[in-house]
């Protein structure tokens, strides 16, 4: 039997889902954090013993969808016939979620109201008449509190008992032309003002909702253009420092010396046998994945403050402050949450995208949102920080803020690329009341990102450090590569044509090459493959965060400068992500076109910033340009002139495109 | 037009003009519709926040302007 879960936005769905099946789906206190159904058996403690799947549901405000995600919601109670629906209702918010719930009454299916936050009702002083309230809606009403569990079970045992009993409806629609959009209103109307009715029949308030509180004067001072932006901007620099300059690397400092000692043990019981089972098993697998464990700590820590930020009500007024700035380059609002939540994965972030309504600043969200580092390019960026430029906080904060600019000039370029087209983009965020952030919700987020990250290091990256470190071992006759000899391997052989295009970026070297490319499979591959490639591990400084051993031994085995070094770097951090972001990529923006201008778009970038960064970069510290400046200059004008063709062609079609849905009226297209 | 009203007072919405199907009935859905009340809790240049029924929502200057009081 299954059981749809369904409300308004930020009710607290997910929440009550996770307590129910023990997962634990992404929650957030924000409006639209869920975008695609999701289904788990419940536990049998809540079901008594029953088989019980409950289905997860993004938020809806009724059943006639406005952002993609919402039509989810509407599609699946239509036609999936769950057995039961509980309704999680914002017990704060009883004005507005009644509307949804009278709808979902009319459906047919036995109803379970769950009138969720009733410890925020209890703060407030707000009294609910849950006994009234049921009799009115017809259908069983609980007081709920999620994140404590309360009211869970009484949920679940009364939905399980009406299966197939059918609901009958407080209200019906009346018989209406559904095209007839004054009599839809005119209905709509008479179901606002039932349910009006009943508010003002069950609901006794301490508190208005009009009076003005501390937190709008808070909100107030977060959503000042001026302020609000640098409390943001401190905030998130706050939560880089902490993550990759602080506390990250101190606890990362310890694992490490963990992990060598490992590598030690491995080498010395490995000694009595073939040198290349030792090279493979020491340095291969065991020093490869182990330089990529070594920065677990720092994206442990990144996400524990991250879902500090999600848990509290931040991001709503981040979207808000933001928005002003994201539209004046063709973004909305919306955008910045794709973008806070890609510094943790940009899979997510993607998925995030979905509560955009327009369908261009959807796709170009989505497209730019990766320029932003993510949890597994912080392994890549703290390694450069650290082998390079003496651990320097700096270099992370630049990493985002640059990842950020180049989302800005992105945005900039898809509005010039698809031509601007006059349409009103309004926004409304919702924002959610105030949340002591729980920290046992952000350790349970942190370890699991942990445990998604070693598992990845187990399996992908334990098996492309395998690959790579056979491929360099052996050459084509699967003889083993003698000392001196390194560039007739077969992973030289692959990568060197590559590292022909990367000469311009000051970094033309087959090692260097075959790390960019193993970083399009999981992007914490660069730090292994470097590891494997050049024979080192213990990235990161035992004892302190000044340059020591480890690090020199980066700098010099890779022959990078410290600007090559950082063209490396922001190459790594600007080209297309992983592979399995660029298929989330292509599953929501459901264009080929789209798809292959976004990757174009990022290889682009990512080769330019680079060609950029090393040839000025060299002209500065040395007094003149770097390594085939004219070749990659060409390159990047070749690149720059197909945006501008494909620019020209894609306007052109669009005017005609436009002209026709306006009869000929010439559009605001230019 | 809501970026005129005051802070802090509670106005009756008198019309709903976005030129937008789609927006005006998700405003609906969210009880801004015409005989409503509706809160000015603060503003800015380019932006407002209100109160509907019991929820904040923060607008932006192109939606607030399409919202009279």
């Amino acid at each position: 039997m299954r059981i749809a879960f369904a409300g308004n936005p930020n009710s607290g769905k997910t929440t009550m889902y996770n307590a129910l099946t023990g997962r634990s789906e992404k929650v957030g206190n924000w409006g639209g954090v869920t975008v695609g159904s999701k289904e788990y058996p419940i536990k049998e403690e809540y079901t008594g013993g029953k088989e019980v799947v409950a289905v997860d549901l993004p938020g809806a405000y009724s059943m006639s969808p406005f952002t993609p995600e919402e039509g989810i919601t509407s599609e699946y109670v239509r036609t999936a016939n769950p057995d039961a629906i509980v309704n999680i209702v914002d017990a704060t918010n009883l004005s507005r979620s009644l509307f949804f719930t009278t709808q979902l009454l009319e459906l047919g299916i036995p109803v379970v109201v769950a009138l969720n936050k009733s410890d925020i009702n209890e703060k407030e002083g707000t009294k609910i008449d849950v006994k009234k309230l049921s009799e009115k809606l017809k259908c069983p009403v609980f007081e709920t509190t999620s994140t404590e569990g309360k009211g869970l079970k009484d949920v679940i045992s009364n939905a399980i008992e009406l299966v197939g009993g059918g609901q009958s409806a407080p209200y019906v629609q009346a018989d209406i032309n559904l095209q007839n959009k004054a009599e839809v209103d005119a209905e709509d109307r008479k179901r606002f003002s039932f349910v009006n009715d009943i508010v003002a029949n069950v609901e006794k308030r301490e508190m208005l909702s009009s009076e003005t509180t501390k937190s709008d004067k808070l909100d107030g001072v977060l959503t000042n253009p001026i302020a609000g932006i640098l409390v943001f901007a401190a905030v998130m620099w706050a939560v880089f420092w902490v993550s990759q300059a602080w506390l990250g690397p101190l606890v990362a400092d310890w694992l490490v010396g963990w992990i060598e000692t490992f590598q030690e043990w491995v080498a010395g019981k490995l000694e009595n046998s073939p040198a290349i089972l030792s090279a493979l098993l020491a340095d291969g697998i065991v020093g490869g994945v182990g330089a990529v464990v070594g920065f677990l700590p720092l994206v442990m820590v990144m996400y524990f403050l991250i879902a500090l930020l999600e848990d509290c009500g931040y991001m709503a007024r981040v979207s808000a402050v933001m928005d002003p700035i994201f539209k004046r380059v063709g973004l909305s609002g919306k955008s910045v949450i794709p973008v806070v939540i890609g510094t943790g994965c940009g899979i997510p972030a993607i998925m995030a995208c979905r509560t955009i309504r327009d369908e261009r600043e959807r796709r170009a969200t989505s497209m730019l949102a990766t320029f932003i580092p993510c949890g597994a390019k912080i392994p890549v960026i703290a390694l450069f920080a650290g082998a390079f430029f003496a651990g320097a906080g700096w270099v992370s904060t630049l990493s985002y803020f640059f990842g950020l600019l180049l989302i800005f000039l992105g945005a900039l370029l898809i509005k010039y690329i698809t031509g601007y087209k006059y349409r009103k983009s309004f926004f409304i965020m919702e924002l959610p009341k105030w949340k002591m952030p729980s920290l046992k919700f952000a350790f349970k987020s942190m370890m699991e990102r942990a445990k998604a990250y070693i598992i990845k290091a187990a399996t992908i990256i334990l098996i492309c450090n395998t690959v790579v470190q056979i491929m360099q071992t052996f050459d084509w006759h699967f003889n083993v590569v003698e000392e001196g000899a390194e560039n007739t391997s077969i992973l030289a052989s692959i990568a060197s044509p590559f590292a022909i295009l990367l000469i311009p970026l000051g970094f033309g070297v087959w090692q260097l090459a075959a790390a960019a490319i193993t970083g399009f499979i999981a992007k914490e591959n660069v730090v292994g493959t470097l590891a494997v490639v050049y024979g080192l591990t213990a990235f990161i400084d035992v004892d302190e965060l000044e340059m020591t051993g480890g690090a020199n031994n980066v700098a010099m085995a890779t022959g990078l400068t410290s600007v090559t070094a950082l063209a490396y770097l922001f190459f790594n951090l600007y080209t297309p992500p992983c592979f399995a972001a660029i298929g989330a990529m292509n599953s929501e923006m459901k264009s080929r076109a789209w798809l292959w201008g976004a990757i174009g778009l990022q290889l682009g970038t990512g080769y330019t910033v680079a060609f950029l960064i090393h040839q000025f970069g060299t002209l500065f510290t040395e007094g003149h340009f770097g390594n085939a400046f004219i070749p990659g200059l060409i390159a990047v004008a070749i690149m720059a002139t197909a945006v501008i063709l494909i620019g020209r062609k894609t306007r052109a079609h669009f005017d005609e495109k436009y002209r026709l849905h306006r009869d000929g009226k010439s559009g605001a297209a230019a | 037009m809501l970026l005129n009203a005051e802070p802090g007072k509670t106005y009756t919405v008198k019309e709903i003009n976005t030129d937008d199907e789609e927006m005006n009935s998700f405003l609906f859905r969210l009880g801004c519709y015409v005989g409503e009340p509706i809160t000015l809790i603060s503003k800015k240049k380019k932006s407002c926040i209100v109160a509907i029924k019991d929820g904040r929502y923060n607008l932006d200057e192109l939606l607030s302007s399409a919202i009279i009081v």
